[in-house]
């Protein structure tokens, strides 16, 4: 006999399940907490050349079909043709899809020459004919105009209302595109109607202009706050979610591999080599050798079969490349079978999400497992100034993303040398490191030598020698232990605690 | 400057040519570029507004008028129709007037290309002409030989 549990336990709710509609735009959907809302009224807001209409052009086109068709009502802003010269720019357009899956309408003579009815009517009749799934009215803001200059605040409330009803009632997910400013929000009625408002601005900073998308209301579903950087590429809008890598992070396994560096002494300095996922710091004054290390741990990952990612910031493919081979390594190759991406990042307005992604789709695209960061102070200076205030929380979620993503990461960073203190780095992110190895300059017996020194090893054990090293045709080198001892080798000036005949590493210069 | 290219004038010759073959008054003189122009009116209209449409008919216009000198007496309207035609009109030099008419045609659209190009100004004229069978502004016979 059946158990009636069903009949004793209280019955969820029967909630009406509102469908999500796709944007179009990748990021966007993550933002908006899924998509849009299936009949939602929504507003596209924003200030001249943000990306108003482009956004409104990606939806109509990532949706509308022969079935479920979309109406683009122009107004008084940018006419259908001249929106149709510039808009078939970027790739989503379809040209396809014009006519039957997507019609443009011009109403700009209906709001110009008759009242508020007449528009509300040909927009009905237009709707009523066709069935549309999406409607959009851009610029929405003309027709606001117009209404404020020939009637008053509630017959416009009470357009807008109707408006709203009549497109919600026939099923159609509607956008009005305008220009605004955020002061306008608080006393315009068209914001109190809407179900969803997303913001559009650019942020000028110095000479930098970075655009940002904001969900400022979306009812019915939770959508992630804040200003979230967009950017406008032949591709249309591309939305970098101010959380992307906070969510989805995967656990690291219990039991994690050891990665070779390419160095054997390193490798065991470093308890047998770096661990699976771990994000090693590479901390050192210019000259010190830290992108040769980088190079070198990258071409181990590729003798071994892992693919491997280089995001480069101060050099361009080539040339790192070209260096590389000076070290005997070749990273040509990999490159053109795939195993291995140099991303040079373009500099100067760049975000560290953006940038994250860049990253990320790499990965995704080449399989890597390893990955570098040459270096950090680049990579600050690629960055829109708006930017660099938040560089280290950028970097934290920025690194928990990438190791998330199953990466290993090796960063460089310069800093500079003082003859009294070993920093880290300037940026007091050694705390977003698993592991840190720094290098440094020593004067010993009237020459500058290097040494490096695993500072910090999360995972385990690991040396606490100060080794000699050398960088040779073979690249970074590390020495055999010398005999000789000293005190004070971190200052960079140490002292001779022991006396050992011992020969420089590198020749010195006899009279 | 002159947009009516040789493919351009081609191609609104056909346009002109199939519009001729269709019902039309035998009382009726005037120009068959103004049916042309009068069946591109609404679908253009639709998309860039009266005034957009009349904006680009008048340049079309212009720019024909300096060349085929009978044009100079036509006028754009309010609505955007072509107007300032009259049958006296029509006593002129056949082949003049022919021109005339392949020249507004082909000003007009090579226009439309200009602004949205080639692949979008088909599709307006296969929304005003569809049963015109065309793939692309060349003629068929021009494909064929290519081919």
């Amino acid at each position: 006999m059946k158990k009636k549990t069903n009949a004793t336990k209280s019955k969820a709710p029967n909630k009406v399940a509102i469908r999500q509609m796709p944007t179009g735009v990748r990021g966007l959907d993550d933002i908006l907490g899924g998509g849009i809302p299936e009949f939602s009224f929504n507003i596209i807001a924003g200030t001249p050349g943000c990306g108003k209409t482009t956004l409104a052009h990606q939806i109509v086109f990532a949706n509308a079909t022969a079935k479920k068709p979309a109406l683009y009502f122009t107004v008084l802003g940018e006419p259908a043709m001249k929106m149709l010269r510039y808009q078939q720019q970027y790739s989503f357009f379809d040209a396809d899809k014009l006519g039957a899956a997507i019609r443009f309408i011009n109403v700009a003579d209906v709001v110009m020459e008759k009242d508020l009815d007449a528009v509300f009517q040909e927009i009905a009749k237009q709707v009523a004919a066709v069935g549309p799934s999406i409607v959009v009215v851009d610029s929405f803001r003309t027709v606001v105009r117009k209404v404020l200059n020939s009637a008053g605040e509630l017959e416009m409330q009470s357009f807008v209302q109707r408006l709203a009803q009549f497109l919600t009632g026939w099923e159609a997910t509607t956008f009005l595109v305008g220009e605004y400013v955020q002061e306008e929000i608080r006393d315009n009625p068209v914001f109190t109607i809407a179900d969803g408002l997303i913001w559009l601005s650019q942020v000028a900073e110095r000479n930098s202009v970075v655009r940002k998308l904001q969900i400022m209301k979306l009812r019915g579903q939770g959508s992630v706050p804040g200003l979230h950087t967009i950017r406008i590429s032949d591709g249309g809008l591309q939305a970098f979610s101010r959380t992307l890598g906070l969510v989805g992070r995967k656990e690291r396994p219990a039991r994690q591999r050891r990665l070779s560096i390419g160095i054997p002494e390193l490798d065991s300095m470093l308890g047998g080599g770096i661990l699976e996922g771990d994000s090693l710091l590479i901390a050192g004054p210019s000259g010190t050798g830290k992108s040769a290390l980088a190079t070198q741990f990258i071409a181990e990952g590729l003798r071994r079969g892992e693919a491997g990612i280089m995001a480069i910031f101060e050099e361009r493919p080539q040339g790192y490349a070209d260096r590389a081979e000076n070290f005997g390594l070749d990273l040509e190759t990999p490159r053109r079978k795939g195993k291995l991406e140099i991303l040079y990042l373009r500099p100067l307005d760049l975000s560290v999400d953006e940038t994250m992604q860049e990253i990320l789709d790499a990965i995704e695209r080449v399989g890597a497992k390893r990955l570098v960061i040459d270096s950090l102070v680049g990579f600050e200076m690629a960055l829109a100034p708006g930017f660099r205030a938040d560089f280290r929380e950028s970097l934290y979620r920025m690194i928990g993303a990438l190791t998330g993503a199953g990466v290993t990461i090796l960063s460089t960073v310069e800093v500079e040398d003082t003859f009294t203190a070993l920093a880290f780095s300037h940026y007091t992110i050694s705390f977003l490191t698993d592991d840190i190895i720094r290098m440094r300059y020593v004067e010993i017996d009237g020459q500058l030598r290097k040494v490096m020194m695993v500072v910090k090893m999360r995972g385990g054990n690991h040396s606490k020698d100060i080794r000699e090293y050398v960088i040779t045709d073979k690249g970074v080198v590390i020495i055999h232990p010398r005999q000789t001892d000293y005190a004070g080798l971190t200052t960079g000036q140490p002292t001779r605690s022991g006396q050992h005949n011992e020969s420089a590493p590198e020749p010195k210069a006899t009279k | 400057m002159s947009r009516a290219t040789p493919q351009m004038r081609d191609f609104a010759g056909r346009l002109i040519a199939y519009e001729k073959g269709g019902p039309k008054s035998s009382e009726d003189k005037t120009p068959v570029a103004f049916h042309v122009c009068e069946k591109l009116r609404p679908h253009l209209a639709t998309l860039a507004g009266k005034a957009g449409f009349r904006a680009l008919l008048s340049r079309a216009l212009a720019v024909a008028s300096a060349e085929v000198p009978w044009l100079r007496a036509v006028q754009v309207e309010a609505d955007g129709a072509l107007g300032g035609w009259d049958d006296s009109n029509a006593q002129g030099n056949p082949e003049e007037m022919e021109e005339g008419c392949v020249l507004l045609v082909a000003q007009l659209l090579g226009l439309l290309v200009a602004f949205i190009g080639e692949d979008l100004t088909l599709r307006l004229v296969r929304e005003a002409w569809p049963k015109l069978a065309l793939n692309d502004l060349d003629s068929e016979d021009k494909n064929e030989k290519e081919n």
